[in-house]
């Protein structure tokens, strides 16, 4: 009880919202009580870097504290007329589905013009929202087929790959969509397309997390706040021998197989290596500070506290700077989810094709200011979370917030609706609604990893350049 | 002109220089093929046409044409189908039609009967159910994989499927994770632990106010915040001495949107008369709680007695908050003379360990060699055996740690190598020439993942050492199917194929259901518009009467909720549901009844629950059982089942689309192709009716009526339309908002029905042949683990003839599909190379 106590009172002083407060501010229950230690690497550390000058500027700010990148993904696209806002520049007003996020609006791009062209049919005819799913972050054309799976890196892997070394996990992928349906999915493609944004390589799909549970021990240790630290090491040492016999397995069986069935174990074997190196960067790094909370128990039952866990883990990820790359995928494009507590009773997926019917387009667009109002109140707490050099891990962060079809009741591709938050530690110019003519989604994503500090990548999936005015 | 044109195509191959005996197939192709080709199909797809992208004398040479054999496959899809040419067309004889069949299998697909291409499995991952049921089965613990480890991607309709299992480092890590906590579960590392024992929740009694003991309840103790309880029970010590007793408390709560239960309660825990814990609760999402505490005990009798106290008397209760007394667990005595050998211990440490270290290395080899052997359900050489060995000893030879640790670190690694995670087979070394036969340990496991879901066990493993299988497979077969692990067969073939398995999860509203087949309540609908609108701004900035208005619309829709309530797909109906399918399922092939019953039917699987849903009077109690239906009934086979009609609805009414799509693609194997870009709504349709709203029916008609959208759903509406008499919940109905319903059609293949039960009749007499072969192809689909291809057509077609034969029996289509080459073979190494599609190796 004591520390329970100790934990309130810093919360108060350090000017973090109090039990109550927070609560009223949530308006459902209490998802995590989050902790309002600071970001858990001192700037001294920072500034220490081993790894020499170069490094040192990628993904981080000005001051040197950590930037981050997040993709969240939401589905079936947004009704056009309620998101778009009316005027361009910085003193438009927010649309109405976009209202929730005034509070943050300093924070907050609406991007006009951006488009997904290899989401769109070409010779590849219906399955609109497995490639309106599978290509949001990769850009390229998904091959259609059941079970020969080929997409392309995604733009997050293409960042955790260079800035993966700095964080205790090179990146986290997280969903809130944990059921899969029996049966095939998008009309001929692997629900795969669907159901991961994330790809390290064309054919390997990052699994998201869909356990607030897992989620939370995989960044923290397994166990009670105080024996995670010890729960950690021993984990690890236990691994190392695990991991040693396993890899010769791997090879020998390796020899054993067909080429085909050598994909299976490659996968196998850039798992160990990427565990590894875990392994080694934990130690590199120190381990994380317990953030001295309760492990969630498990996938709540309302979609709301399930969205609002998610983004508080995804929060608590950037907070304790273990990784400075993440995504998450609320729902899979085509979702049919009904969304009760909001008095919609049918599927999100079946009311987008709504015939013009007034009132489904109404539905519809309750549903797109629902996911927004989530990802408002995740966007106040990451302002309200100071980060290593003052500045709110807001500030410190690019978010984009987007989904893969724009008009979904046609299967539209281009002029998604996609909003870039955050102040990429003071290098983004937030507040306004841009239009950036037309222009692949690719080419934002350029322009973010050259924020990252990435600046190697010449292309990535359709792009023909990069966004300037962001 | 037609013949003209079918004259002139004989003579003269464009393109191409005739010389006799060029090309394989080639003679027959011009003498029997191309004329009936002419004749039928180039009206669309020749001379110059090329609907649909195809065109049959458009390719550089006869080579090229016959050897492009997904398109003849699709060719012969079409054809069996009824579906080209199209209706209105002339269409060729049955003769016609045969003689074009066997000239695809034979030319094209050069199907050799004798030495039949068995395709190629890609190296299958254990899926989520595979490893649930392996683990237990190996170790006797049951690991829940569902919440532990990621959703499994499906191919071609299954979750087993190699090709599209694939292994994330993410998963690759829960695999490590998983080994760990299963043999920490599993293996005890160490050799005495002191007694313990559990005393369940249920074993504590009521106390009532008077003192008297209470034991009519039975089931789990939830005590309620608001009230007052007291409960206790009795615990016998041995002997005198130090103990622990362990506490398990869980908090539960209903949750309600926007509301919050601020109430408190107070838990003691005593021990004769003392208090061990007092502790206040608030809500608590759903937590558990764990309290040790430690005593000192005399030997003979003590009582354990859990009070409550609710704190908060004037709070409002509103999400029904409660604690469930879950356990306690007294360990003890402490003392090491006490001590008894932990849990488990004789299962994998048959004596005492040994002190030398050469017989402990030894100790350890018997142990760690068969366990991997099990576990990777194959001969594993000295050289693994003897790396596992060191890994243990490693660990055993550490200051602190004891021979059992050892032990068990070596088995979480076998647990967590890619021999376990994945299915290797091998081919039989002394396999007579053409595709070889896999390996008999290979076969062991192809036969228990089909059946159980599960790795083989000891019989399956003893007669694949002795290389007695294969001589010994229908018994074994038989053995298989009659042990009661065969329920996974039904529960995740039948799962996946009739997508029964969604049950579970699907999301029916029953008030939105319910209320659309009641007359229209425009006053209603104001409501719920006006509920929606308030509930789209935030909750604070709502004046004092619309938060009223809310609250009130609250009270409305809950009033009307409750009104539905019987209808809503509990766990306790979807359950029964499910096992109406399954049970069906399982008692034809039981009984080895006709498999056309999964259609038609005049007897079904119910309970009282699920009965009084169907509207179905005289059945009582919450078993399951075969009900004979009245003559007349709709229901019987699988199309009238709760399971299929909620799967293929929406969350607030049916769709006749999803239903006409289901029964083509899974009962019919003749999915329509994924609609179009572009496709006009079903509103654009609707517009040319005007003056009032037209019923779906009248939509659906006059979508069809656009050519892109008609060649797609003629097929599927008529077939969607005629289960318009149950609604999304499964329940029977003759009206929708008071209007009757029309459940008359047509199907595309000219056969008319008036409603649900003629249509079934036509599914199993004229179609009969269409869902044989859809069966064969899904359940060889599941088998194989890999997607059917065209070197498949020949073993699907013979299975089919044989079920055609011998009236649709189970026990056939199992048998044919395990002895079929596909089962018991893998393709020749040098065929690979050959036959592998150049786009899947790129």
């Amino acid at each position: 009880m004591a520390a329970r106590v100790d934990r309130n009172e810093r919360r108060g002083l350090s000017g973090a919202l109090n039990v109550s407060r927070r609560q009223f501010l949530r308006g459902v229950g209490a998802a995590i009580a989050l902790p309002a230690f600071e970001s858990l690497r001192p700037l001294s550390v920072v500034a220490a870097e081993p790894a020499g000058a170069e490094a040192a500027c990628v993904a981080v700010t000005a001051t040197g504290a950590p930037l981050r990148s997040a993709f969240v993904f939401f589905p079936n696209g947004a009704i056009p007329g309620a998101w778009w806002p009316k005027e361009e520049g910085s003193d438009f007003e927010l649309s109405r589905t976009l209202a929730p996020l005034e509070s943050n609006r300093q924070f907050v791009q609406v991007l006009g013009g951006l488009n997904h062209q290899n989401a769109e049919p070409g010779p590849d005819g219906a399955g609109d929202h497995a490639r309106g799913g599978g290509t949001f972050l990769t850009g390229v054309r998904l091959k259609k087929s059941a079970t020969d799976i080929r997409a392309g890196v995604s733009i997050d892997q293409e960042l955790a790959r260079r800035v993966g070394q700095l964080t205790r996990l090179p990146s986290l992928e997280l969903t809130c969509d944990s059921v899969h349906r029996s049966g095939a999915c998008d009309s001929g493609y692997a629900c795969a397309y669907q159901f991961n944004m994330s790809w390290s390589s064309p054919t390997t799909p990052m699994t998201p997390e869909a356990n607030p549970r897992l989620a939370f021990e995989r960044l923290f240790g397994a166990g009670a706040p105080g024996e995670r630290h010890a729960n950690m090491l021993r984990r690890r040492q236990e691994q190392r021998s695990v991991l040693d016999f396993v890899r010769g397995e791997a090879r020998s069986m390796q020899k054993r197989l067909s080429p085909r069935d050598g994909d299976k174990l490659d996968q196998y074997l850039t798992g160990i290596r990427e565990i590894e190196n875990r392994i080694a960067s934990a130690e590199r790094f120190g381990d994380v500070k317990d953030p001295a909370v309760e492990t969630p128990v498990g996938i709540p039952s309302n979609y709301g506290e399930y969205v609002e866990l998610t983004y508080d883990i995804l929060l608590l990820a950037f907070q304790s700077d273990s990784t400075r790359i993440a995504t998450l995928l609320l729902a899979h494009d085509g979702s049919n989810r009904p969304f009760e507590d909001i008095g919609i009773f049918e599927g999100h997926h079946d009311l987008t094709h709504h015939q013009n019917r007034a009132e489904w387009i109404q539905k519809v667009s309750e549903i797109d200011l629902w996911y927004v109002r989530q990802f408002s109140k995740f966007l106040d707490k990451l302002q309200k979370t100071q980060d290593v050099d003052g500045q709110s891990l807001l500030h410190n962060s690019m978010i984009v917030y987007g989904g893969g079809n724009a008009d979904a009741n046609r299967h539209t591709h281009s002029n998604l609706p996609i909003l870039l938050a955050g102040g990429g530690g003071g290098t983004l110019a937030g507040g306004r609604y841009v239009t950036h003519g037309s222009k692949p989604v690719s080419n934002l994503f350029l322009s973010l990893a050259d924020r990252m500090g990435v600046t190697d990548l010449d292309h990535f999936g359709d792009s023909t350049g990069r966004i300037e005015n962001i | 002109m037609r013949a003209l044109i079918a004259s002139f195509a004989l003579i003269s191959w464009p393109g191409v220089a005739l010389r006799a005996g060029d090309v394989e197939g080639g003679a027959a192709f011009r003498q029997d093929v191309q004329p009936i080709l002419s004749e039928f199909c180039y009206n669309c797809h020749g001379d110059g046409q090329a609907t649909a992208k195809v065109a049959f004398d458009r390719f550089a040479s006869e080579r090229e044409l016959l050897s492009d054999r997904s398109l003849w496959w699709r060719v012969l899809k079409q054809l069996r189908a009824g579906l080209m040419p199209p209706q209105g067309e002339p269409r060729p004889t049955a003769e016609q039609l045969k003689h074009l069949e066997d000239w695809i299998k034979t030319a094209v697909f050069e199907s050799n009967p004798r030495n039949l291409d068995p395709g190629r499995v890609t190296v299958r991952r254990l899926n989520r159910i595979e490893y649930r049921n392996t683990i237990r089965d190996l170790l006797g613990v049951n690991f829940d994989t569902d919440s532990e480890f990621p959703a499994d991607d499906t191919g071609h309709g299954f979750d087993n499927i190699g090709d599209v299992l694939s292994l994330s480092p993410l998963l690759l890590e829960k695999y490590l994770a998983a080994a760990k906590s299963i043999i920490g579960q599993a293996v005890p590392i160490i050799s005495g632990v002191p007694p313990e024992e559990t005393i369940e929740g249920k074993k504590f009694r009521r106390v009532t106010q008077t003192g008297e003991q209470k034991d009519s309840d039975k089931g789990e103790r939830y005590l309620s915040y608001y009230e007052p309880a007291v409960l206790s029970a009795r615990y016998t010590a041995p002997h005198a001495g130090q103990y622990q007793v362990g506490v398990h408390v869980s908090a539960h709560e209903k949750f309600v949107d926007g509301v919050f239960d601020y109430n408190k309660c107070r838990l003691t825990f005593t021990v004769d008369g003392e208090a061990l814990l007092d502790r206040e609760f608030s809500r608590q999402d759903g937590k558990s709680f764990h309290f040790e505490l430690d005593r000192e005990w005399p030997a003979g009798e003590h009582e354990l007695v859990f009070e409550l106290t609710p704190l908060t008397p004037d709070e409002k209760q509103t999400r029904s908050l409660s604690l469930r007394i879950v356990s306690t667990t007294v360990r003890g005595p402490l003392a090491k003379e006490h001590w008894v050998r932990p849990k488990n211990y004789e299962r994998f440490f048959s004596h005492e360990v040994p002190a030398g270290s050469d017989e402990r290395r030894q100790y350890a080899r018997e142990i760690l060699e068969p366990f991997a052997i099990k576990a990777f359900r194959r001969p594993v050489e000295g050289e693994t055996v003897e790396r596992l060995v060191a890994l243990a000893e490693s660990i055993y030879t550490a200051p602190g740690q004891t021979f059992e640790a050892g032990v068990a670190r070596a088995m979480t690694a076998v647990l967590a190598s890619p021999r376990f995670l994945f299915r290797e087979e091998q081919a039989e070394l002394n396999s007579s020439a053409g595709h070889p036969y896999i390996d008999q340990y290979a076969l062991a496991s192809r036969l228990s993942y089909f059946f159980w879901s599960s790795m083989p066990d000891a019989e399956l493993f003893r007669l694949a050492g002795e290389q007695k299988l294969r001589d010994n497979l229908t018994a074994q077969v038989q053995r298989l199917q009659a042990d009661p692990r065969s329920k996974e067969l039904t529960r995740h073939f039948i799962g996946q194929w009739l997508q029964a398995r969604d049950i579970d999860s699907v999301n029916i509203n029953a008030f939105a259901v319910m209320s659309r087949d009641q007359k229209p309540d425009p006053e209603m609908d104001r409501r719920r518009s006006r509920f929606r609108e308030l509930r789209s701004k935030p909750f604070e900035a709502l004046t004092a009467e619309e938060k009223a208005e809310v609250d009130e619309a609250r009270k409305a829709f809950s009033s009307g909720v409750q009104r539905f309530k019987q209808y809503e797909l509990n766990g306790e109906l979807r359950r029964a549901m499910r096992q109406e399918t399954e049970l069906l399922f399982e008692y034809i092939v039981r009984e080895d009844r006709s498999l056309l019953e999964m259609i038609d039917s005049d007897y079904t699987f119910l309970n009282e629950r699920l009965a009084k849903h169907y509207g179905i009077s005289d059945v009582q109690g919450g078993d399951m059982r075969r009900v004979q239906l009245l003559p007349g009934s709709p229901r019987g086979g699988v199309l009238t089942q709760g399971t299929v009609l909620a799967i293929t609805s929406n969350p607030d009414r049916t769709s006749p689309v999803k239903r006409g799509l289901f029964i083509l693609d899974n009962l019919l194997g003749s999915p329509p192709a994924p609609p179009p870009p572009d496709i006009p709504t079903l509103e654009d349709s609707a517009k040319k009716i005007t003056g009032r709203t037209p019923t779906l029916r009248e939509a659906l008609e006059l979508h069809r009526s656009d050519a892109l959208c008609s060649s797609c759903h003629n097929r599927m509406d008529p077939l969607g339309l005629a289960l318009e008499n149950f609604n999304a919940l499964g329940i029977f109905r003759e009206t929708q908002s008071d209007v009757p319903i029309d459940v008359s059609g047509t199907l595309l293949t000219g056969e008319s029905f008036r409603d649900v039960r003629e249509l079934k009749r036509i599914l199993v007499t004229e179609r009969r042949l269409d869902f044989y072969r859809c069966l064969t192809e899904k359940l060889l689909t599941y088998a194989l683990g890999r997607g059917l291809d065209y070197y498949d057509v020949a073993t699907v077609d013979a299975i089919v003839d044989r079920l055609e034969r011998e009236n649709g029996r189970p026990s056939v289509l199992l048998s044919s599909i395990i002895e079929s080459a596909p089962f018991q073979k893998r393709r020749a190494a040098a065929a690979a190379e050959r036959l592998t599609p150049p786009a899947a190796e790129d």
